[in-house]
C-alpha cells in the first residue's frame, strides 16, 4: 500500500553522505513525522493514527530559505537501537548521514518520553532542533510548555507547531539556521538499556519540572470513552461487531453489490464492451456475426444481504464478445490475422472485455471502498485497540496482537503488508506472519472477487470457505510456532489517542492507493489475459491440461480445462479466480457446484501474486521466500484435494 | 507461550542488551560455527560468549529467582480498575524487557494508572497508553497512592 511513496531502500546500497545539505525527521512513533514531511516536501506519504506507519524511508526535496534540501522520513523509535527491523532503519539513515541536521519531531503530550529520545541524540553530537508538535491536542488537554526555556536549558531551538494544520511550519524552516547541538550532560558510556533509560529519564524530569505545567484535566471526552469502550471485553465485542457490520454493509453490499452490478452490467456490459466489439468490427473486419445477450438491471439500496430498497430497474439486449462464423466460410491468411487481434482485444479473452472490465467494473469499486472504510479505521486509532482484543488468539499461533496490524494491512495488500511485519520484534514473528499473509489473508480485491464467486453457489459455500481459511490460519500458524521453537516475544503496545479522522487525509490516502493499486494490478491482467489468449491460440493449453491432469483430475476431481487456471493463478490468485468463474457460469459452464468450491478453496491459499513473493524475497530472503513458496503450493491443492474428496463421502 | 526463552547478552563494552543469535557477525565470518566469539551489533565490539560449561552448570543449578519479597510493593495485577500507584520496582526476568517498558516511561518512582485488566491489562503513565500482557504486568511491583 505504501508503494506510491516512492520510497528509496537506503538500507540496501547506503549511499553516504551526498553533501547536499539534509535533514532528518527522528522521533517517537505516532507523532506527526510524516505530516511533517508532506508539509516541508509536498509529497505526500502515508499518514495514519498508530504507531509503526513508516517502516522505510521516506525522502523528498524542500526549499528552506531559498535553499534545496533533502528531507528524510524515518520510522518512529522509542530510543535509539535497532531493536527492531524499523528501528534499525532509523538507525542507519542516522549512521549514513553523518551530516545531517537531526529534526527532532514530539508530541508535545508526551514530553518526557521525547526527551528521553533528545538526550539519546545529543550523544551524536549533532546540529539539533526539536519541534513540539500537536500543539493543538496538549491545550486540549489543559497542559502548557515554556518553550523558551527549555530552548535555554537543551541549547537547541525549540519550534511549538500544529503539522496537521500547517501552523508553525515557517518558523521551522527559519530556525533550522541555528540548528546546534544540544549542551546537555550525556552518559554515552553506559551503553543503551535500562540504567541509561533510567538515568536520562531522571534528566528529563528535571527540564520537565522547569518548563511543564499542567492543570487538572475536564472529564474524560468522548472520543477518550469511546477508546476505552472499544478495548472493553464485552463493549468491545459490540463495537468489534458493529465495525465489521458497517464494513461488510459498505464494501460487500454497497461495493461489491450496487456498485459492482452498475459499473459491470450498465457502464461496460452497455456501453464500453459493445462500444469496443463495433470498432474492432469496423478497424478489423472478418465475416461473422455477434451473439447477443439480455441485459438485465435493477438500482438498489442494499440493507442486508438478500433485502433492498430498489430504485430503477430496466433490461436490454446488448451485443457480447461471442460470435459465430458462417459455416463453411472459409477465411484467408490476412482475414486470420485480423481475426486474431479482434479477438485478443474483444473476444472472449480479450484485453477490453475481459481484462480492462475486470479490473475496472469490478476490483476497482471494491478497492475503493474497502480503502475508504480502512483508512477511516486507521485514522480513528482503533486497529491498535483491535489488537487487545485478539492477543490471545494470536498467541497460539506464536504472535501477539501486534501481529494484527500487519494481518489487517493484509486485507488491503498482501505485499506492503509483508513490508509491515517489520514492526514485529523477532524473527520468527516475522516469518510466521508473513506466511499467515501469503496463506490466507486474502487482499480487498480478491476478497471481493472470491467471496462474489463462492457466494455465487451458494451463501452457505461462501461461509464454509470462510471458517475454513480462518481455521486454516489457526492451525498453520499453531504448528508453524511449534515447529520454528524459539520464544515469541512480549506484548506491549503503545495505543494512540482516538482522533477523529482528518476527511482530507482518509480521501487523500484512498486515492494515492487507489492510484498505486490501478498501476500494480492492471499491468498483471493484461498480461494475464495475454498469457491466456497465447496459450489459447498455440494450443498449449491442452498440453497443460494434459501434464496437470493427475493432479487436477485426479486428486482435485476437477475438469482438465481449469489446469490454466491454477497456471494463471501463479500470477494473482484472484485473477485464476475470475478464469475458474467462467468456467462455472459463462455460456460453456463446466463446474458442478461441488467443483467451484473445491477449485475457490484451491486457488484461495495460492500465493497473493507474483509481488508478494518478490517482496517476501527482499525483506527475509530467497531462501525464505522459496521455502515459502514450497509450502503454500503443494499445500493449496493437498487442502483442496482433501475438500473435494471428504466433501463427495459426505455427499455435500 | 513456549517455556524456551531467547538467550540475552550484554556487551561488556558499550552495555548494549542484545538477543545471541542477533549478533553481528553471525554471517559471513570465515570461522562459521566454530567461532565462539559474538559480536555487538550496536559498538561491534567482539567478545567470547561464556563458555558451555558454565553455561550447562548455570543451567543446572538456576532456580528460578523468586519474586523479591517487598512489603511495600505489590504486582500491578493487584490493583483495581481504575486505581492510581506509583511504581516502585521492575521485576523483570532478564533486562531486555525491563528497558522496553522503561522507554515508555514506566520507571521506578512515575505514577501509574491501572485502566483494565481484561482482556489485556491497560495502564496510563503520563500520557502514554500501554496494553501489556498479565505476564509482563505482574513483574511491574508498584505502591497505592
Ligand atoms: N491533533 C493533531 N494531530 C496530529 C498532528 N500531527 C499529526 N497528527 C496526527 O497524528 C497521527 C500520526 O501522524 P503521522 O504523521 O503518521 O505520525 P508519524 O510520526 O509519521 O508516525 P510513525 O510513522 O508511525 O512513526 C495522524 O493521525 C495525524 O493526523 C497535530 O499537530 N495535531
Ligand atoms: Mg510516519
Amino acid at each position: 500500500m505504501r508503494r506510491h511513496e516512492n520510497n528509496v531502500a537506503i538500507t540496501a546500497d547506503r549511499p553516504v553522505g551526498t553533501g547536499q545539505p539534509t535533514l532528518v525527521l527522528v522521533g517517537n512513533p505516532n507523532v506527526g513525522k510524516s505530516v511533517l514531511f508532506s508539509r516541508l516536501t509536498g509529497k505526500y506519504v502515508t499518514v495514519s493514527n498508530y504507531p509503526g506507519t513508516t517502516v522505510e524511508i521516506a525522502r523528498g526535496n524542500a526549499d528552506i530559505e531559498g535553499e534545496s534540501v533533502v528531507v528524510l522520513d524515518t520510522p518512529g523509535v522509542n530510543e535509539l537501537a535497532p531493536r527492531t527491523e524499523d528501528a534499525r532503519v532509523t538507525c542507519d539513515v542516522l549512521r549514513d548521514y553523518p551530516e545531517a541536521t537531526i529534526v527532532q519531531v514530539a508530541d508535545a503530550k508526551n514530553l518526557r518520553r521525547a526527551l528521553l529520545l533528545t538526550l539519546q541524540l545529543a550523544e551524536l553530537r549533532r546540529p539539533q532542533v526539536l519541534v513540539l508538535n500537536m500543539m493543538d491536542e496538549l491545550r486540549k488537554s489543559g497542559g502548557r510548555v515554556d518553550t523558551r526555556k527549555l530552548s535555554e536549558l537543551l541549547g537547541i531551538p525549540v519550534v511549538p507547531t500544529i503539522a496537521t494544520a500547517g501552523m508553525g511550519i515557517q518558523l521551522l524552516r527559519k530556525s533550522l539556521e541555528s540548528a546546534a547541538a544540544p549542551r546537555v550532560p550525556v552518559d554515552a558510556a553506559s551503553g543503551r538499556g535500562y540504567e541509561q533509560t533510567t538515568k536520562y529519564l531522571a534528566e528529563a524530569n528535571k527540564i520537565l519540572a522547569q518548563v511543564y505545567a499542567h492543570v487538572r484535566p475536564q472529564r474524560p471526552t468522548f472520543a477518550q470513552r469511546l477508546g476505552s469502550w472499544a478495548m472493553h471485553p464485552i463493549k468491545g465485542l459490540g463495537i468489534l461487531a458493529l465495525v465489521l457490520y458497517f464494513t461488510f454493509w459498505f464494501v460487500g453490499l454497497l461495493g461489491a453489490g450496487t456498485a459492482v452490478d452498475f459499473l459491470e452490467h450498465v457502464v461496460f456490459g452497455r456501453y464500453v464492451s459493445p462500444w469496443a466489439i463495433r470498432v474492432a468490427d469496423a478497424v478489423l473486419p472478418f465475416p461473422h456475426t455477434n451473439h447477443t445477450e439480455v441485459s438485465q438491471y435493477k438500482f438498489q439500496i442494499p440493507l442486508t444481504p438478500t433485502r433492498g430498497i430498489v430504485i430503477a430497474e430496466s433490461q436490454r439486449t446488448v451485443l457480447a464478445p461471442t460470435y459465430s462464423i458462417a459455416p463453411g466460410a472459409t477465411l484467408g491468411g490476412w482475414t486470420q490475422t485480423r481475426r486474431l487481434a479482434h479477438d485478443f482485444l474483444v473476444g472472449q479473452y480479450g484485453v477490453v472485455t475481459m481484462a480492462i472490465s475486470y479490473a475496472l467494473a469490478i476490483v476497482l469499486p471494491i478497492v475503493t471502498t474497502f480503502f475508504l472504510v480502512f483508512s477511516l479505521l486507521e485514522d480513528s486509532g482503533y486497529l491498535p485497540r483491535l489488537a487487545i482484543m485478539v492477543n490471545r488468539v494470536f498467541r497460539w499461533m506464536g504472535l501477539n496482537g501486534k501481529a494484527v496490524l500487519p494481518m489487517i494491512l493484509g486485507l488491503g495488500c498482501d505485499t506492503m503488508a509483508t513490508m509491515t511485519t517489520r514492526i514485529l520484534e523477532t524473527r520468527k514473528e516475522r516469518v510466521i506472519t508473513t506466511l499467515l499473509l501469503s496463506l490466507s489473508i486474502p487482499c480487498s480485491a480478491q476478497l471481493g472477487v472470491l467471496l462474489a464467486m463462492i457466494a455465487s453457489i451458494s451463501f452457505r459455500a461462501a461461509l464454509f470457505w470462510l471458517v475454513l481459511n480462518i481455521a486454516i490460519m489457526i492451525g498453520i500458524g499453531w504448528l508453524a510456532a511449534k515447529l520454528m521453537g524459539g520464544d515469541g516475544s512480549d506484548f506491549i503496545l503503545e495505543l494512540p489517542p482516538m482522533r477523529r479522522p482528518q476527511l482530507s487525509n482518509v480521501f487523500i490516502k484512498t486515492f494515492a492507493r487507489l492510484e498505486w493499486y490501478l498501476k500494480e494490478v492492471v499491468p498483471l491482467f493484461i498480461l494475464g489475459t495475454a498469457i491466456l489468449f497465447v496459450l489459447d491460440k498455440l494450443a498449449v493449453l491442452d498440453k497443460i491440461a494434459r501434464l496437470g491432469e493427475p493432479l487436477v483430475t485426479g486428486w482435485l476431481g476437477l475438469p482438465r480445462e481449469t489446469a490454466s487456471a491454477f497456471l494463471i493463478g501463479f500470477l494473482r490468485r484472484d485473477y485464476g479466480a475470475v478464469y475458474l468463474l467462467d468456467a462455472a457460469t459463462g455460456p460453456k459452464a463446466i463446474l458442478t457446484p461441488h467443483q467451484v468450491l473445491v477449485s475457490m478453496v484451491t486457488i484461495t491459499l495460492f500465493m497473493p501474486c507474483i509481488a508478494t513473493l518478490f517482496m517476501i524475497s527482499r525483506e527475509l530472503g530467497r531462501k525464505t521466500a522459496m521455502w515459502i513458496t514450497l509450502f503454500i503450493f503443494p499445500f493449496a491443492f493437498l487442502v483442496g484435494g482433501l475438500v473435494n474428496h471428504i466433501g463427495r463421502l459426505f455427499g455435500l | 507461550m513456549s517455556t524456551k526463552r531467547a538467550e540475552y547478552l550484554d556487551c561488556p563494552l558499550c552495555g548494549f542488551e542484545f538477543e545471541k543469535h542477533d549478533t553481528a557477525c553471525a554471517h559471513g565470518c570465515p570461522l562459521g560455527r566454530f567461532c565462539k566469539l559474538v559480536c555487538c551489533p550496536n559498538c561491534q565490539y567482539e567478545f567470547p560468549d561464556r563458555p558451555e560449561s558454565i553455561g550447562l552448570l548455570q543451567r543446572l543449578f538456576h532456580r528460578p529467582k523468586p519474586p523479591v519479597a517487598r512489603p511495600d510493593a505489590i504486582p500491578l495485577t493487584e490493583l483495581d480498575e481504575g486505581e492510581s500507584s506509583e511504581l516502585v520496582c521492575l521485576n523483570c526476568e532478564h533486562p531486555h524487557r525491563r528497558n522496553s517498558l522503561a522507554v515508555y516511561g514506566l520507571v521506578p518512582g512515575s505514577r501509574v494508572v491501572l485502566q483494565q485488566k481484561r482482556p489485556a491489562y491497560v495502564v496510563r503513565v503520563g500520557e502514554t497508553e500501554l496494553a501489556l500482557e498479565a505476564a509482563i504486568a505482574c513483574e511491574i511491583l508498584v505502591r497505592r497512592v
